[in-house]
């Protein structure tokens, strides 16, 4: 007789199904393997391959010693996509200081979240500080801890994420193997702008979220 | 999705393979998915042993399955998530349907799942009135086309871009544009209206990490995420092979998936989702309701095709699949298409429903070459074959015909007797030409292709003459 729940009654069939032996009843099968990889470890060479990846991806990186540095390079890749108001987290003091700084830079106004919440926003750059990043793959990681938010790079034209070079790590296995103890409700992981092969399998950015991410990476 | 109707393969393909539109769209996309897929490939130098731990751990969750199913239940439980179990499709709608009515929800923006479309899950929500929104683009444009994916990646890989071009026209009443990011931008403009006024988020699920009952979604639009994040309440509808052991195991499946189905490193958007929003929280839904499908699976577990619950959906073998790349996916009927799918219909269907499919392939082996988990699809195939053949659902001239051929290649003089009567058969008509023309039963073949004729001196008479050994005469 199956079980009343239907959780239980799945169980009961899948135990069923494989034959209700005792001797497979282990709990954890074996970890998954250091299989080989091309990317170097951490430190500039990290850097450089996370900077690689990210453009391979179709993402833009800004490097240098400092922000002021890389401010006319920014504020002139964010007038390019025609980027009218900027768009940082109320708790992200670091993605506020760059968004003041840039606004002499452009016609740029600091947006609220109620902009781009809108079917028809103006053009936005969400602006953030980006958790680490992920050298093998050119990956910005996002979480949702802290009463961190994802708006800047979910439904904005331009995604700024600034990370200082001590954040990227060489492989996916170090930004998500320590999340399992205590994971957040969410992780996103964004490698290059939102794209699209549904048409003709030819790529095309900015299907749903933003169509350039660009990585600021100082100190 | 409408019924399934795998039956009418053969009419089906021959439509297709007289579709110019279809034609054209799937030469231009098809080379395109998998030269990017071989550049990957190449440039990863931990495929193959990937490969190997991907198809162990697949395997090793299998047979635990209860275990991990069970795990994943109890930690996604704990961290908030409602979990509901469907054992068949009509189950699965019921659950859904009556979350939305209970939240109260008449507008669901929803990404792409397979799963979804295998239970019928969009006309049942519209019928308990639910609008239910598209996002993913490619089951955007063939929503507004009315018709069923024909990809389990890439949905719309049968449509030309004019004919996207002429679908935004004509029904949604843009002005005519052959521009793909046009196209795109169009799309974006709608679909964002939509994003902020449904009421509830719907996405399958790539992966269920048993160890913290999260749930990962890959997508490259990231209509996932915003799916998974705007709306009040999200649900997810996974059916129950989609469980991993840990967390951990996840990078080791996103390379693989996102290489065989793009070639990408990593697909644009991968969102780990750990339980609905907590206190704190800037954003995120309220409620997380995962649907854990059945339908069927439990019962493949336990016999012979065990290890096509391994697969991840990237859709490699159906690129790969001359098959595939001649007719396109709506020829094999159902959600799932090319080999995967000509394996999984009939399991999931039954035989009697699906009996054509595991007949529409070469056995060519290309599918078995790429798979990612490495699911001896083609074995699997030729399983299946002899399981129609044991359920009675061939025609007895099939049954003879095989018969006549086992026997024939059982026996080496038989064999080499009947290759010389064709040779000089052949000599007399064909002239040792092609044949252009052949009665019933093989005129399936001839009305399409010649068929090369029977050389006059089968090859293992001229091997001996040439080299004067061989096993036979050892």
């Amino acid at each position: 007789v199956e079980p009343v729940d239907p959780k239980a009654a799945l169980l009961s069939r899948i135990r069923e199904a494989l034959g209700n032996r005792v001797e497979r009843r282990r709990r954890d099968s074996s970890a998954a393997p250091d299989v080989p990889h091309a990317g170097p470890g951490a430190g500039p060479a990290g850097v450089a391959r996370f900077r690689e990846r990210l453009e391979a991806a179709g993402g833009t990186v800004l490097e240098g010693p400092g922000l002021d540095p890389l401010l006319p390079a920014l504020a002139e890749a964010l007038r390019r996509e025609g980027v009218a108001s900027l768009l940082c987290p109320e708790n992200d003091g670091q993605a506020r200081t760059v968004a003041e700084a840039l606004v002499p830079f452009g016609p740029f106004a600091i947006a609220g979240e109620g902009e781009v919440r809108q079917a028809a926003p103006p053009v936005t750059a969400g602006i953030q500080s980006a958790e680490s990043a992920v050298a093998e793959t050119g990956t910005i990681v996002q979480t949702s801890r802290g009463g961190r938010t994802l708006l800047p790079g979910l439904l904005t034209d331009v995604h700024v994420a600034l990370l200082p070079p001590d954040a990227v790590v060489p492989r996916l296995e170090d930004a998500l193997g320590g999340l399992a103890d205590d994971p957040p409700r969410a992780v996103s992981l964004i490698t290059g702008p939102s794209r699209t092969v549904d048409i003709e399998a030819t790529p095309a950015a900015g299907v749903h979220g933003p169509r350039k991410v660009i990585a600021v990476i100082t100190p | 999705m409408t019924d399934p109707r795998p039956h009418a393969f053969s009419r089906s393909a021959e439509s297709a393979l007289a579709d110019p539109d279809l034609q054209a769209a799937l030469s231009c996309a098809i080379p395109r998915l998998l030269e990017r897929r071989r550049a990957a490939v190449a440039a990863d130098p931990g495929f193959e042993e990937a490969r190997d731990a991907a198809s162990r751990i697949k395997a090793e969750v299998l047979d635990d399955l209860d275990l991990h199913l069970e795990r994943f239940i109890a930690e996604a439980g704990k961290r908030g998530a409602k979990i509901h179990a469907a054992r068949d499709g009509a189950q699965a709608r019921d659950i859904a349907a009556g979350i939305a009515r209970e939240e109260g929800i008449t507008l669901a923006v929803k990404g792409k799942s397979t799963v979804a479309g295998e239970i019928g899950l969009n006309p049942a929500l519209e019928a308990a009135g639910v609008s239910v929104v598209e996002s993913d683009l490619g089951e955007y444009i063939v929503r507004l086309a009315g018709e069923n994916p024909s990809h389990i990646v890439a949905s719309a890989v049968h449509k030309t871009r004019e004919q996207v071009a002429r679908l935004f026209n004509v029904v949604l009443g843009e002005p005519y544009t052959e521009e793909i990011p046009a196209l795109v931008g169009i799309a974006r403009r709608r679909l964002r209206e939509k994003f902020f006024a449904a009421g509830m988020g719907i996405t399958g699920a790539n992966f269920l990490c048993a160890d913290t009952g999260s749930v990962a979604i890959v997508t490259n639009g990231g209509n996932g995420r915003i799916a998974a994040t705007l709306p009040r309440v999200h649900l997810v509808i996974a059916s129950i092979d989609k469980v991993i052991p840990r967390l951990a195991d996840l990078p080791l499946f996103l390379r693989l998936l996102a290489r065989s189905a793009t070639g990408q490193p990593l697909s644009s958007y991968v969102s780990v989702l750990t339980g609905p929003r907590r206190p704190g929280d800037a954003e995120g839904p309220e409620k997380l309701h995962i649907v854990l499908v059945d339908n069927g699976r439990s019962a493949i577990l336990q016999g012979k095709y065990r290890d096509i619950l391994a697969c991840i959906r990237c859709g490699a073998c159906l690129n790969v699949c001359p098959v595939y790349r001649s007719i396109g996916g709506h020829a094999y009927g159902w959600v799932y298409p090319g080999p995967m799918g000509s394996v999984l219909s009939p399991l999931l269907l039954g035989l009697p429903d699906a009996a054509p499919l595991p007949d529409a392939s070469t056995l060519c082996g290309a599918c078995a070459e790429v798979c990612p988990v490495r699911i001896p699809l083609p074995d699997m195939l030729l399983a299946l074959r002899s399981d129609a053949r044991a359920q009675g659902l061939r025609t007895p001239g099939e049954v003879l015909g095989s018969k006549l051929y086992a026997g024939a290649m059982a026996r080496a003089g038989v064999l080499e007797a009947l290759q010389r009567i064709a040779g000089i058969v052949s000599q007399l008509l064909w002239r040792n030409k092609a044949i252009g023309w052949l009665p019933w039963p093989f005129s399936g073949w001839t009305a399409r292709r010649d068929f090369p004729a029977p050389a006059p001196q089968p090859f293992r008479r001229l091997w001996k003459k040439q080299r004067g050994i061989g096993p036979w005469n050892r």
